[in-house]
């Protein structure tokens, strides 16, 4: 079973420092991140916003050791996540992040017990403490009574809190989310906000969430916002709310 | 966590239950073919085996004519005769029975019903050296042996065409110009692997054979059994210095005879069969690889087909070797499946072949245990390539796939 190590106390989660992402050679190299400084602290929820193509997609696959920088550092946790290979970021993941997809990304005619206990099982925890904190996990996104069905036969929503679920079931240190209520109306949208806003208070669950919506953004403590691959100063949502 | 695998891997072959039927079709009937080919012709080397030990158990042939491997030149051939009958019976230490015997194809009438069988000239020593019984009536007496009187031991085959379900004892009908009283019937040996009725004969004393049916003193054969404790080979070397003696064939000669042990010769026919068994298998085998090629190709589909549902597990914490263990045990489940329905019919095969051709049903474990072990290897080696494409894919790429 795979084991954390003990984490330091109040100390920035994530840092950049000088993150540049580059694709291609020579003139038509394109500079997705171009030099990008970012902190983000235990706890917080943080909305990232910007246009399609700004960057804001890169630096959340960074900030998920999905990715790793052309040049410059990434901590996570205090450990240079931007250099550890593929194997040992695999790790990270399963160890300290849990994802939310824009399009659920439940794995189809798998019920949704089973779909919140697949990261457990990566993890190597036995079978029946699998099923006991998929329970869990489940009963904290509202979904109890629905473990059985499979996502075909859950709506949009649903879908997404079995998604929070299966990221949460880990619990782990960070939660990021690729626009998550950009497949679900108003309603659905703001119960799912609510949904992450409270683990993000009650747990003190840090939460890094794309969206282009500011309506979405506003839930969190503050935004950053990115234009071709900067950080732009922004107005603090929290004020505008 | 292997357990997990397996479940998972049931249930993907579940849920593509046609693909999954075709593509390990072709393990099915590789390993089918292997199956029947190995069992139907260890079954074959059992009977030609079973066949040959019918003949008499360690028993030795003597014929007159050199063993030739350029093919038989048999001219200057003598016969055997008395001579060498005499000197076989009375001078061997170690034999059992020494018996002396004569065919021919004759028509034998009873009534209006008539058969054309073999009749053999022999004598009482005959049915010890060829260690076949007389279940019914008796065997030659000797005066009846020496006088070469008109009696003869039947095949059930005649006893059949004849007498029916009547008792044939004591009945008479004609062979040839003799008559001759049956005063025994043969125990029933079935047919012979080469397909000749080993029922279809009539024994009677050699004397009379000679004078009455074949008109020549000649003998055809001379049948040597050893006793126990007694080899075969060593039987074998006494009677040929013996012959050689007797037919006063000078050291720079070679032997116009022939002694022939039977149990080199079942030997000899069993490692036949076996070798054209191996080969066939191996023919087979050769269907195990494409079907190893079938199961490569279908999991590339499955890769590419799931690379989101592999870039949701990456993402969640999956390492690469639990996505390469997945697709392996996958492409593994499916040819052990293969394999294992292979087998079924392998033997089910085998076994409808034994039963109509007639000869054991001889299932190896040691083969099916091949079989299955074989299959799986195939999964696991034709597994591994698209399995490896799998783990290696980007989670990112794998995340936007379609």
């Amino acid at each position: 079973m795979l084991q954390r190590a003990p984490l330091p106390e109040r100390e920035a989660l994530i840092r950049f420092d000088q993150v540049w992402k580059s694709y291609g050679q020579g003139e038509a190299q394109v500079h997705a991140l171009a030099g990008v400084d970012l902190a983000i602290a235990r706890g917080e929820f943080v909305a990232i916003m910007g246009p399609s193509g700004s960057g804001k997609s890169t630096s959340m696959n960074i900030i998920g050791c999905l990715d790793t920088p052309t040049s410059g550092r990434y901590d996570f946790m205090g450990v240079d996540a931007g250099r550890l290979d593929r194997g040992r970021r695999a790790i990270l993941r399963n160890l300290y992040i849990g994802f939310v997809f824009q399009g659920y990304n439940l794995l189809p005619r798998t019920t949704a017990a089973e779909n919140v206990e697949l990261p457990l099982v990566y993890r190597g925890v036995p079978a029946r403490e699998r099923r006991e904190q998929a329970m869990d996990a489940l009963a904290k996104v509202g979904l109890t009574g629905r473990e059985k069905h499979t996502p075909a036969e859950l709506s949009g929503g649903q879908q997404q809190r079995v998604a929070i679920a299966r990221a949460i079931v880990t619990e782990p240190m960070l939660l990021v989310a690729d626009e998550p209520t950009g497949n679900l109306d108003t309603e659905r949208t703001h119960e799912i906000m609510e949904l992450l806003t409270a683990l993000n208070r009650e747990r003190g669950l840090t939460i890094v969430m794309v969206t282009h919506e500011p309506d979405v953004a506003a839930y969190a403590d503050r935004s950053i916002h990115f234009i071709d691959g900067h950080i732009v100063p922004g107005v603090p949502s929290r004020e505008v709310a | 966590m292997l357990f997990e695998t397996v479940r998972l891997a049931l249930r993907s072959v579940k849920r593509n239950a046609l693909r999954s039927f075709l593509t390990l079709l072709g393990i099915v009937i590789g390993v089918a073919a292997v199956i029947a080919m190995i069992t139907i012709g260890s079954g074959t080397t059992e009977k030609v085996k079973s066949d040959i030990s019918k003949l008499g158990s360690n028993l030795l042939v003597v014929r007159s004519g050199a063993q030739s491997s350029r093919g038989a030149s048999r001219e200057a051939a003598r016969p055997l005769g008395d001579k060498e009958l005499a000197a076989l019976s009375t001078q061997l230490s170690g034999a059992k029975a020494v018996s002396a015997a004569s065919q021919m194809q004759v028509r034998a009438v009873f009534g209006t019903d008539s058969i054309t069988t073999g009749v053999t000239g022999t004598d009482p020593a005959y049915f010890t050296a060829r260690d076949w019984k007389i279940v019914e009536g008796r065997n030659f007496s000797d005066s009846e042996t020496r006088t070469g009187a008109g009696v003869c031991i039947i095949g059930n085959t005649v006893r059949k065409q004849f007498f029916g379900g009547g008792n044939p004892l004591g009945m008479s009908f004609r062979v040839g110009k003799m008559t001759c009283k049956v005063i025994g019937v043969l125990e029933t040996k079935g047919f012979s692997g080469f397909g000749t009725d080993q029922d279809n004969v009539v024994m009677m004393p050699l004397s009379g054979f000679q004078r009455r049916i074949s008109g020549s003193r000649d003998i055809d054969t001379i049948y040597v059994s050893a006793a126990p404790g007694t080899t075969t080979s060593a039987l074998q070397d006494q009677m040929e210095t013996l012959l050689r003696e007797v037919r006063r064939i000078t050291p720079d000669k070679e032997d116009d005879f022939t002694v022939r042990d039977m149990t080199q010769i079942a030997d000899a026919m069993a490692s036949t069969t076996a070798v054209m068994t191996g080969m066939l298998g191996a023919v087979a085998g050769v269907s195990l690889l494409v079907g190893g090629i079938g199961i490569m190709n279908i999991m590339l589909v499955s890769v590419t087909e799931r690379t989101r549902e592999i870039g949701i597990r990456l993402a969640i914490g999956a390492q690469e070797r639990h996505i390469l263990v997945q697709f392996l045990v996958e492409a593994t489940v499916l040819s052990l499946l293969g394999g294992i329905i292979g087998i079924l019919i392998g033997l089910s095969l085998a076994g409808l072949a034994s039963s109509t051709m007639s000869i054991p049903f001889a299932p190896s474990a040691a083969v099916i245990l091949l079989a299955v072990g074989f299959s799986g290897l195939i999964g696991m080696v034709f597994g591994f390539f698209p399995a490896l494409r799998g783990a290696r894919l980007d989670p990112i790429d794998a995340l936007r796939h379609e």
